[in-house]
């Protein structure tokens, strides 16, 4: 039976009968049932069903009071607790179910707090290095420091450092050089004697000593003591071989300088820069260096005279072009020696006309608590500016953070996230069966 | 003098009732379809004691979501919805249990127990129906639902419903006219898992 063959189909037949359809068409199909047979035995068919079924009874649910009993408790246990909710269980049961929205930018915003504060405690680790880096070219530009290399010390000096206390060194120094004198004193009488007997000979030239002091004095007033030790080398007709000074901020001044002084001088030098302040460690040597000044000054003669042999020989004897190559590559060789060794005696007649003063001053630094402070314009800039990059790192933490953990979060949340659910379920029925 | 009859309050008006704080409201709805649910699951679970246990559940899932509960549609199809989650629930626990464990529920035959010759004859027709067949002709002729509510119920069109509640009176009464088989050895409570 088809409906473009019949008016009515089965199916409406159907609802006629189930009272599903409207009253407009319920009395055409009430008045085509009557007359169609078709529809009749259809009817027949379906009202069939109906009471065939009916026959499926089951038994009734017993009565249990028990559980209605529990389900009344239960239901007024749900009707207080709906009343006294906490703000706990209102926000994750109550505000979680009814603002999904709300709950998961919560969600969200707890999770970018984490990760601000791992971002924030990972990023505190490495700012000690990095202000103590950026400290430290801070320093360097502001320190202003002036190395004056004038000379490079070139001595070979064996230094008795003293290592006791500057008074024991004075003390053993002071003995040593007199002992020294008295040395020379019987010596010179004894050679006064033989003078007497025997005819006199040529005069020995003095001991050639080449003597360095190294000095670290403590001053209170750095400025005033570096004034003074300009005027302690004018007045001496001394020169700062190398001069380093560190005057950093809010810290203790110093400086480090290789003075030269006369040789004559350095007494009272050495006196005069006792006196800037106190002494922390002081030492002093002497090379001699007359026997390598006379070895020297020997070389030099021996190769001067072969110069000028060469030189009578290259003009007075004649011979092959080669042999007269020969001796001028000769001159040449024996030329540069004496260069040579004429620089060598200047440099140590130098070392021993000039002494040398290691000198290593140091300010007693004292913490000032009326050190200028920036001003108020200067101090807002610096925290604009320490803000805007604050939050700029922390945005960058927070995005890299998210890049990082974000996907790991998500796969952890959708594998707990069930289990917690379920597990809360269980929780929820079991206390309320109890 | 006669006393004025009052009316009972609508299943609606208990359950708004109930939702405001009155647990004797939830009493009395559990007494109106105590017999009505108990019904619905014993026809299609043979276990009658599971039958029980799902009813007891299915009151408790409603107490669980009273709070949730909104007066969109009748409570009657709000009550009939959780319990055919929670039978379909069941069916999912009782066919993992049987594919991991491999014992299946032990289900007592309902032929030996309360059922007579008839009442086996229609179920054993019942069960060999297609299965969304099956339940709509069950809800219409038991839970007496309208076409409107098994479609809003299963999440069906309306002319499906009742093309396939015609499908399935006409194939039940073909069932039931054809002789017996010897050995029908289909059960609702195993079949009607699909559904």
């Amino acid at each position: 039976m088809i409906a473009a063959t019949h008016p009515v189909t089965p199916e409406e037949l159907m609802a006629y009968r189930d009272g599903e359809h409207s009253s407009g068409r319920t009395a055409f199909l009430a008045a085509h049932l009557e007359a169609c047979s078709q529809c009749q035995e259809i009817d027949r068919v379906l009202r069939h069903a109906s009471p065939t079924l009916a026959s499926w009874t089951v038994a009734p649910a017993l009565p249990n009071s028990a559980f209605e009993q529990r389900l009344s408790e239960a239901a007024a246990q749900c009707a207080s607790v709906s009343v006294n909710r906490s703000l706990f269980n209102g926000l994750l049961a109550g505000f979680g179910r009814r603002h999904p929205v709300f709950s998961a930018a919560f969600g969200v915003s707890a999770i970018v707090a984490m990760g601000l504060a791992m971002v924030w405690f990972s990023a505190r680790k490495p700012f000690p290095d990095a202000t103590v880096a950026m400290n430290k070219g801070v320093a360097m530009r502001e320190s202003r420091a002036e190395s004056v290399f004038l000379n490079s010390p070139t001595s070979q000096n064996v230094e008795d450092d003293v290592s006791e206390k500057p008074e024991m060194a004075k003390e053993n120094l002071d003995a040593a050089i007199a002992q020294r004198q008295a040395l020379l004193e019987r010596l010179q009488q004894a050679r006064m004697a033989s003078n007497l007997e025997n005819p006199a000979p040529p005069p020995s030239p003095p001991p050639m000593i080449a003597r360095s002091v190294s000095l670290s004095v403590v001053v209170k007033n750095f400025e005033a003591c570096r004034a003074t030790l300009d005027a302690i080398l004018a007045r001496h007709h001394g020169y700062a071989a190398m001069l380093t000074a560190n005057t950093q901020q809010n810290a203790a001044q110093s400086l480090q300088a290789s003075l030269r002084i006369p040789a004559g001088e350095l007494a009272s030098v050495v006196n005069d820069l006792k006196a800037l302040g106190h002494i922390e460690n002081e030492s002093q040597s002497g090379e001699e260096v007359t026997q390598q000044h006379a070895d020297l000054v020997a070389r030099l003669k021996n190769s001067r005279e072969t110069e000028a042999r060469l030189q009578a020989i290259l003009v007075q004897r004649t011979g092959k072009i080669s042999d007269v190559l020969e001796v001028e590559r000769e001159i040449a060789r024996v030329r540069g020696e004496i260069e040579q060794m004429e620089a060598e005696q200047k440099s140590l007649e130098h070392r021993v006309d000039f002494a040398t003063i290691d000198l290593n001053l140091g300010e007693e630094y004292k913490a000032q608590l009326g050190s200028p402070s920036p001003s108020i314009a200067t101090r807002f800039h610096n925290a604009v500016v320490a803000g805007y990059r604050s939050a700029l790192e922390s945005l960058i933490g927070v995005t890299l953070f998210l890049a990082e953990y974000g996907p790991s979060a998500l796969v952890w949340l959708a594998l707990f996230a069930p289990l917690a659910w379920f597990l809360r379920r269980r929780w929820t029925r079991a206390s309320l069966r109890a | 003098m006669s006393e004025t009859p009052t009316h009972p309050a609508s299943d609606e008006r208990l359950m708004l009732a109930f939702t405001h704080g009155s647990p004797e409201a939830l009493t009395e709805l559990f007494r109106r379809y105590q017999q009505p649910i108990h019904g619905f699951f014993r026809r299609r679970i043979a276990d009658p004691a599971q039958a029980e246990e799902l009813l007891q559940e299915t009151f408790l899932a409603l107490l669980r979501a009273a709070k949730r509960y909104e007066p969109r549609a009748l409570f009657r199809t709000y009550l009939y919805a959780i319990a055919l989650k929670i039978l379909r629930s069941h069916r999912r626990k009782a066919i993992f249990r049987a594919a991991w464990f491999g014992r299946p529920d032990t289900v007592p035959d309902p032929a030996k127990r309360d059922s007579t010759e008839t009442d086996l004859w229609v179920r054993r027709a019942v069960a060999q129906l297609d299965a969304t067949d099956r339940e709509i002709l069950l809800l219409r002729e038991f839970e007496q639902m309208s076409y409107a509510e098994i479609a809003d119920l299963l999440h069906l069109p309306l002319n499906t419903v009742r093309s396939r509640l015609f499908r399935a009176r006409t194939a039940l009464r073909q069932l039931l006219e054809a002789p017996a088989p010897q050995a029908v050895t289909r059960d609702i409570s195993t079949v009607g898992a699909s559904t």
